[in-house]
C-alpha cells in the first residue's frame, strides 16, 4: 500500500464488525484471474462498522492533520482509467489533527449504508466498494483501502414465464425449444427440451452455451464484450423428426453474476443462452435467447464441489474422424480447428 | 423466427470407417482407457472423489468415438464398463461407511460432454439408489429420460444397455397397492422404464439402417444383427419381472411392445423382436394373447419372413401342450386351432406374393399343432389338409408340385407329420391326406409312401380290417402299381434294381401287419383285397407281394381248422383258399425261377395234408404234382434240381393224407428221379433220403382210413444197396469216403429202427470198408471236415458198442 515508502512509519489494518460470522467470497482482483483475494460480503442497507488499527513502527511518531475514513462505491472504466465515477461517498473524520505516538485503534460506524449495486469485475468495467482511510499529512497522505464485496439480493420475480419458441430454417430444420423460465437465480437449474419438428440436415451434435455480454460506455463509445461462460453438450448424434431432447443445466458451478442493466448509465451485463446445432459438415446453426440472472439469498450451503467440478470439465470438442484418420486432412487450416478456436465469439447476436 | 447459420467453407466428409486401421484404433482407445482408469484408481485410493470422477470422465470420453466398428466399439465398451465398476464399488463403499458425498448426482452433470456425463450419471444414480440417497422411482425416470440426449445409434444403444445393466437389480418389482413400496416405485414404474428404454433403443437400432451409403447396406445389416441382442435384452428384463402376470402382459407389456414393433416398419427389427417375444415370455402369456399377437403379425412389413415367426409360435405352443403331464394346460377358452387357422388364412390372403413353400410350411405347423394338441379331433387335421389342397387348386388345379422344389420338400415334411404322431389307423381317418399326397410328383410320393410303410413296421401297427387295408393301398398305390408320371419306371422295375427290391420287400413285409384278430372271415377279405390290388402291380412286384398272401392264406386254413366246430362251412372256405393259392402260385410260375412256386406248392400240399379236410388228398396231390412238374422243367441246373428234389422228398415224407395209390406213384417217381440225377453224389444222397419214403412216410390205409407208415423194408434195402453200388463207382476218393460215412449212418439208423435185414454183420462190413477207404486218403486240410464227420460216427459207435444190441460190433482203432 505504501507506494513511496513514506508511509512506512505506519501499518493500517481494518477490523470489520462481526468478521467471524460474515461470509467471505473469493474475488478475482484483476481480469487475468490469477490474483484472488477474499472479501467479506455485505448487503444493501447493512451497517458497515468496525475499527481501524494503526500500528506505528518502533519509536516513531506520526504527526497528522486529521484522520479521515470514507466509504466509497465507484465504477471504474478499465479501458479508460481516468474516468472514475463515484456513486457513493460517505466520509467520517476519525481524529482531529494531532500526533500519534502509540498504536491506536479507532472504531467507526456507517449506519444503514445504501449499496445499490452489486460488486462487479468485468473485462472493461469494475464496480467496487471499499473503505479508504486517509491520514492527512503535510506532504503525502497515508492512505489505506479495504475492498468489500456487495451482493444484491433479489426477491423471486413475480412474473417468470418460460421461454418457448419455434425456430428453423425453411425446409431444412425446424425445432421448438423451451426453457422452463426466463429468470434464473444463480444457483438455479435450467430445465428445458428441444423438440425436433423437421430434420433434413445431418446433425452431429447440439450444445447450449451461456454467453455473458458486457457493454460499457454510452453514445458512440460503446464497448461490447462477449464471453462464453459455459459450453454444454446436450445431444450427441442425429435426431429424427419427433425426437425430444431434454436439457438440464445446473448454474451453480459457473462464475455468474446477476444480470445488470444500465448501471449508472455506465455499463450493462446481460446473459444469453445460445443453442447451437452442428451438422456433419461443421456448419453451426444457433439461436440466442436472453435470460435474466438474479441473486437469491443463500440458504443451502454452497456446493463447492460443484464449482470445482465445473471448472475442470469444459466440454471437449467432439471427436472428429479427421483428427485421427492419418493423412486424410491433417493440414493446418482444418475447418475443425478453425471453428473451435473462433467459436467463442463468432456467433452474432440475433433476436 | 429463424435460426442463424454460420457458413462453413471446408467440407469434411469422406471420413468413412477404414477397416484396415480398426485394430489400431481399438488398441489406441483401449490404451487410453487403461491409462485413465489407472489414474482414476490411484486417486480413488487417496480418497479423492472429485479427481476420480474427472479421470473417469476422461476415460468415458473414449466412448465418444465414431471410428470404431460396432464389434470393436463393443470391445471398448466392455473394458470401460469394467473399469467404471471400480468407481461404482468405491462410491458404494464410501456410503456403507457413511462417508458418501451427497451432491455427486448434481456434480457429474457439469461434465461438458454428454456421453461421459450420462455414463457417470447412471453410475452415481445406481449407487445413490442403493444407498437410499435418492428416491428410486425418480432416479430411474430421470436416467431413462436423460439418455434421450444420445441420438447416435451406436453410442445410444450401448449407453442404454449400460443403463439397463445397472438397474437390473434395482427395478421395483412389487404390486402397486403396497403403500410402503409405492413411494420408491412399483412394478408399473419398472414397466414404464423398460418399455421406454426398449422403444428408444429400438428406434436407434432401426435408424442405423438408414445411415450411410447404400453400397454399405449389406455390411450395415450385418452389424445390426450383431447388435440386436442389446435391444432384445429389454424384453428379457421384462420377462424376468415377477409382477408381470398374464393380465399385465396383455394390457400393458404386449401392446406397448407391439406398437413399437409395428410402427418401426423395419423388417430386421420386426423379425427379430417377434421371435424374441415368442422365446422370452412364458407359454401361458402367448396363449392368452394369441389374437393380439397374430393381428400384429399381419401388420408387419411385407419383407418380414412371417412364416418363421408363426411357425416358431406354433411350435412353441405345440411343445408346451404336449409336454409331459401338462396335456390339459391349454385353457378351455383358448381355441388354439381356430385362432391359428383363421389368422394364418388371413396372413396368406393378405400376402399375395407369399412363396408356396412358405404357405405349406405354415400349414404344416398348423397340422402339427392340430395333431398334437387335439389328438382326437381328426376334423382339425383334415381341415388343414383340405385347405392346403384348396390353396394349390386355386393356384393351378390338378397339377403336381414339380419334383425337387422347395415346395415339394415342405409338402413331404408336412405329410410326414401325421405318420410321426399318429399310427396309420388314425392317419387313415384323415381322409384328405390322400389328396395332399396326390399333389406330389412321383419321387416325393415315393418318399412319403416308404415313410408310411416304415412307420407301420416300426410301430408294429396291426391293420385289422379289409376296409382299412383298402384305404391304405389307396395311399400306397405309388408303390403298388405302375405310375404314369414315372418316366424311368420300365427300366427301374426289375429285380436287379436294389431300390426296387427294397421297396417291394417293404410292401411285402407290410402284409404281415394285416391281421384280423379273431375274425378269419375278415382275414379272408383282406387276402382277397390284397390279391386284387397286387395283381395290378405286374409280375415283378408279384414276386415280392404274392408269397406273403399265399402264406397268409395257408395260415388262415389252419385258423379255420381250429374253429371247425363253430363254422360248418370251414372246409369250403379252405377249399376256396387253396384254389386261390393255386391260382396265385400258378401266376408266379411265369417267373424265370421255378424255385419259389415250387416251394409254395409244396407248402400248399403240406398245409392241405395238415388240415385234413375232405378233399385234402386231391388238393395235396394237385399241388404236389404241380411242384413235381416244375421240378421236371428245371432241367439244366443240376444243383437246383438236386435241392428241389430234396424238398420234394422231404415234403412227401411229411404229407400224410395220400392214399396208397397216390403215395406209391409219387414215391416211385421221386426214387426214379433220384437215380436220374446227373451227379453220382447227388444220386446217392437223394436215394438215401428216398429210403425214408418207404419207411417212415405215412399214407392212408384204405381199410382203416387211418394214416400209417409204409415200412417197406425191402424197398429200403434196395435203395440202400443201389446207393452203395453207386458209391463204389465214385472216382473222387474223399467224396467217396464221405458218402461211405453217410451210408454207414443211414445203415445205423435203420439198424436202430430194427430193419429186419440189417444186422451187426452188415454194419461191420461197412465199417471195415469205410476204415480201409479212409486210410487211403491223405489227410490234408481240405478233408478235415470229412475226417471230423467220420470221427463223430465212430465216437457214436464206440459209445453204443456197450449196448447189448450192438454186441459184436467191430471197430479197428
Amino acid at each position: 500500500m505504501d507506494l513511496l515508502g513514506l508511509g512506512s512509519k505506519v501499518d493500517i489494518d481494518f477490523i470489520l464488525d462481526s468478521q467471524d460470522q460474515r461470509k467471505q467470497v473469493e474475488v478475482k482482483v484483476d481480469d487475468n484471474n490469477n490474483k484472488r483475494s477474499l472479501q467479506y460480503i455485505y448487503y444493501d442497507g447493512e451497517d458497515v462498522g468496525g475499527s481501524v488499527q494503526i500500528k506505528l513502527k518502533k519509536n516513531s511518531k506520526v504527526e497528522h492533520q486529521g484522520i479521515r475514513l470514507e466509504f466509497i462505491g465507484q465504477i471504474e472504466m478499465l479501458n479508460d482509467r481516468s474516468t472514475i465515477h463515484e456513486f457513493i461517498n460517505l466520509s467520517k473524520l476519525l481524529a482531529f489533527p494531532g500526533e500519534l505516538t502509540e498504536n491506536t485503534s479507532i472504531d467507526f460506524h456507517f449506519p444503514s449504508v445504501e449499496k445499490p449495486y452489486e460488486s462487479y469485475i468485468g473485462i472493461n468495467v469494475k464496480l467496487r466498494y471499499f473503505l479508504r482511510l486517509t491520514i492527512i499529512r503535510r506532504f503525502t497522505n497515508t492512505i489505506a483501502e479495504r475492498d468489500i464485496c456487495v451482493q444484491q439480493l433479489s426477491q423471486y420475480p413475480e412474473i417468470n414465464n418460460s421461454i418457448k419458441m419455434e425456430v428453423g430454417i425453411e425446409d431444412c430444420l425446424h425445432i421448438e425449444f423451451e426453457y422452463n423460465k426466463s429468470k434464473y437465480h444463480l444457483k438455479d437449474v435450467i430445465v428445458g427440451k428441444i423438440y425436433f419438428l423437421l430434420v433434413r440436415i445431418k446433425i452431429k451434435h447440439m450444445e447450449i452455451a451461456i454467453l455473458k455480454k458486457e457493454s460499457t460506455g454510452n453514445g458512440p463509445n460503446i464497448y461490447a464484450e462477449t464471453e462464453t461462460i459455459a459450453k454444454y453438450e446436450i445431444m450427441d448424434g442425429a435426431p429424427v423428426r419427433g425426437e425430444s431432447i431434454p436439457i438440464r443445466l445446473f448454474l451453480g458451478g459457473y462464475d455468474l453474476t446477476p444480470t445488470m442493466k444500465d448501471i449508472q448509465r455506465k455499463f450493462s451485463v446481460r446473459y444469453f443462452l445460445n443453442l447451437v446445432l452442428v451438422d456433419e459438415e461443421e456448419r453451426r446453426y444457433f439461436k440466442q435467447q436472453e435470460i435474466v440472472l438474479w441473486r437469491k439469498q443463500d440458504k443451502v450451503k454452497t456446493k463447492n464441489s460443484a464449482k470445482q467440478y465445473a471448472h475442470f470439465e469444459p466440454p471437449n470438442p467432439p471427436i472428429k474422424p479427421e483428427d485421427s484418420a492419418a493423412g486424410i486432412s491433417g493440414s493446418g487450416n482444418s475447418p475443425v480447428n478453425g471453428r473451435s478456436s473462433s467459436g467463442n465469439n463468432s456467433d452474432s447476436t440475433s433476436d | 423466427m429463424s435460426m442463424q447459420k454460420t457458413a462453413d467453407s471446408n467440407r469434411s466428409s469422406n471420413a468413412g470407417l477404414s477397416m484396415d486401421n480398426q485394430e489400431k484404433l481399438l488398441a489406441d482407445a483401449l490404451q487410453n482407457v487403461r491409462q485413465h482408469a489407472f489414474a482414476m484408481k490411484r486417486v480413488l485410493d487417496q480418497q479423492s472423489v472429485m479427481e476420480g470422477l474427472k479421470h473417469a470422465a476422461n476415460m468415458l470420453g473414449e466412448l465418444r468415438t465414431s471410428l470404431l466398428s460396432p464389434k470393436n466399439y463393443y470391445e471398448l465398451h466392455v473394458v470401460v464398463v469394467e473399469e467404471l465398476h471400480h468407481l461404482e464399488l468405491y462410491l458404494a463403499d464410501e456410503f456403507e461407511h457413511g462417508r458418501g458425498s451427497h451432491d455427486l448426482y448434481e456434480v457429474v452433470q457439469y461434465a461438458g460432454n454428454i456421453v461421459p456425463r450420462l455414463y457417470l450419471l447412471i453410475t452415481i444414480g445406481h449407487v445413490y439408489i442403493r444407498a437410499n440417497e435418492l428416491p428410486r422411482r425418480e432416479v430411474l425416470r430421470d436416467l431413462v429420460e436423460m439418455c434421450r440426449g444420445v441420438q447416435h445409434p451406436l453410442r445410444g444403444l450401448f449407453l442404454r444397455n449400460y443403463l439397463l445393466q445397472c438397474v437390473k437389480s434395482l427395478l421395483p418389482d412389487t404390486e402397486e397397492d403396497n403403500q410402503e413400496e409405492s413411494k420408491t416405485g412399483t412394478i408399473l414404474d419398472s414397466l414404464d422404464f423398460i418399455l421406454l428404454n426398449f422403444s428408444e433403443m429400438n428406434k436407434l437400432w432401426v435408424r442405423m439402417q438408414y445411415q450411410g451409403h447404400t453400397r454399405d447396406l449389406q455390411r450395415r445389416e450385418q452389424e445390426r444383427r450383431e447388435l440386436r441382442i442389446l435391444v432384445g435384452t429389454n424384453l428379457v428384463r421384462l420377462s424376468e419381472l415377477e409382477c408381470v402376470n398374464v393380465e399385465r402382459y396383455k394390457t400393458i407389456v404386449l401392446p406397448k411392445i407391439m406398437e413399437q414393433v409395428v410402427s418401426c416398419r423395419d423388417p430386421i427389427a420386426q423379425e427379430y423382436l417377434m421371435e424374441c417375444i415368442i422365446q422370452v415370455f412364458p407359454d401361458e402369456y402367448h396363449l392368452n394373447t394369441l389374437n393380439e399377437f397374430l393381428k400384429a403379425c399381419r401388420e408387419l412389413s411385407s419383407n418380414v419372413n412371417i412364416r418363421n415367426i408363426l411357425i416358431s409360435l406354433i411350435d412353441r405352443l405345440t411343445a408346451y401342450s404336449t409336454r409331459e403331464g401338462t396335456q390339459q394346460n391349454i385353457p378351455e377358452n383358448v381355441e388354439l386351432f381356430e385362432i391359428f387357422s383363421e389368422q394364418i388364412a388371413e396372413v396368406i390372403k393378405s400376402r399375395i406374393n407369399m412363396p408356396s413353400e412358405d404357405i405349406v410350411a405354415l400349414q404344416s405347423a398348423l397340422l402339427n399343432l392340430s395333431l398334437k394338441c387335439y389328438r382326437d379331433q381328426y376334423e382339425y387335421g383334415n381341415k388343414v389338409l383340405e385347405n392346403t389342397r384348396k390353396i394349390f387348386d386355386n393356384i393351378a388345379s390338378d397339377t403336381q408340385v414339380p419334383t425337387g422344389t422347395q415346395t415339394a420338400k415342405e409338402l413331404v415334411k408336412m405329410l410326414k407329420i401325421p405318420i410321426d404322431c399318429y399310427d396309420i389307423l388314425d392317419v387313415l381317418k384323415l381322409n384328405h391326406y390322400k389328396l395332399g399326397l396326390q399333389l406330389l410328383s412321383y419321387r416325393e410320393r415315393h418318399t412319403v409312401c416308404m415313410y408310411i410303410i416304415n412307420g407301420i413296421l416300426d410301430k408294429e401297427t396291426i391293420i385289422p380290417t379289409a376296409e382299412q387295408v383298402t384305404q391304405l393301398f389307396e395311399l400306397l398305390s405309388t408303390l403298388i402299381v405302375d405310375q404314369a408320371d414315372n418316366p424311368s419306371e420300365a427300366s427301374r422295375q426289375t429285380i436287379t434294381n436294389e431300390d426296387f427290391v427294397e421297396e417291394q420287400n417293404l410292401v411285402a413285409r407290410l402284409y404281415n401287419n394285416f391281421q384280423a384278430v379273431n375274425d378269419p372271415d375278415q382275414q379272408y377279405h383282406i387276402i382277397k383285397i390284397c390279391q386284387e390290388t397286387f395283381k395290378n402291380g405286374g409280375l415283378e412286384r408279384m414276386r415280392f407281394t404274392y408269397p406273403p398272401i399265399i402264406m397268409q392264406a395257408y395260415a388262415l386254413t389252419f385258423r379255420y381248422k381250429t374253429i371247425c366246430e363253430q363254422d360248418e362251412k370251414w372246409e369250403k372256405k379252405c377249399q376256396k383258399l387253396f384254389q386261390l393259392c393255386n391260382q396265385l402260385v400258378n401266376t408266379l410260375t411265369k417267373l424265370e425261377t421255378n424255385d419259389l412256386p415250387l416251394r409254395l406248392y409244396l407248402q400248399g400240399a403240406l398245409a392241405a395234408s395238415e388240415i385234413g379236410s375232405e378233399n385234402a388228398e386231391t388238393i395235396a396231390y394237385e399241388f404236389f404234382s404241380q411242384a413235381y412238374t416244375l421240378y421236371e422243367e428245371q432241367a439244366g441246373d443240376t444243383r437246383a434240381q438236386c435241392a428241389s428234389l430234396t424238398l420234394l422228398i422231404g415234403t412227401l415224407e411229411k404229407v400224410t393224407c395220400f392214399g396208397e395209390e397216390n403215395h406209391s406213384t409219387l414215391r416211385q417217381s421221386l426214387t426214379q428221379a433220384a437215380t436220374r440225377l446227373v451227379k453220382r453224389p447227388d444220386q446217392v444222397r437223394t436215394l438215401l433220403l428216398c429210403t425214408h419214403l418207404f419207411w417212415s412216410a405215412q399214407r392212408v390205409n384204405e381199410s382203416t382210413q387211418k394214416s400209417e407208415q409204409v415200412r417197406d423194408g425191402e424197398k429200403v434195402l434196395a435203395c440202400l444197396k443201389k446207393a452203395t453200388k453207386l458209391t463204389t463207382q465214385i472216382m473222387d476218393q474223399s467224396v467217396q469216403v464221405q458218402l461211405y460215412n453217410e451210408l454207414l449212418n443211414c445203415y445205423i439208423y435203420y439198424f436202430n429202427q430194427n430193419h429186419p435185414d440189417i444186422d451187426i454183420t452188415v454194419l461191420n462190413s461197412l465199417i471195415e470198408k469205410l476204415q480201409s477207404e479212409t486210410s487211403k486218403i491223405s489227410s490234408n486240410e481240405s478233408d478235415e471236415f470229412i475226417h471230423n464227420q467220420i470221427k463223430k460216427t465212430f465216437d457214436y459207435l464206440r459209445q453204443q458198442s456197450q449196448v447189448e444190441k450192438f454186441q459184436g460190433l467191430q471197430i479197428n482203432n
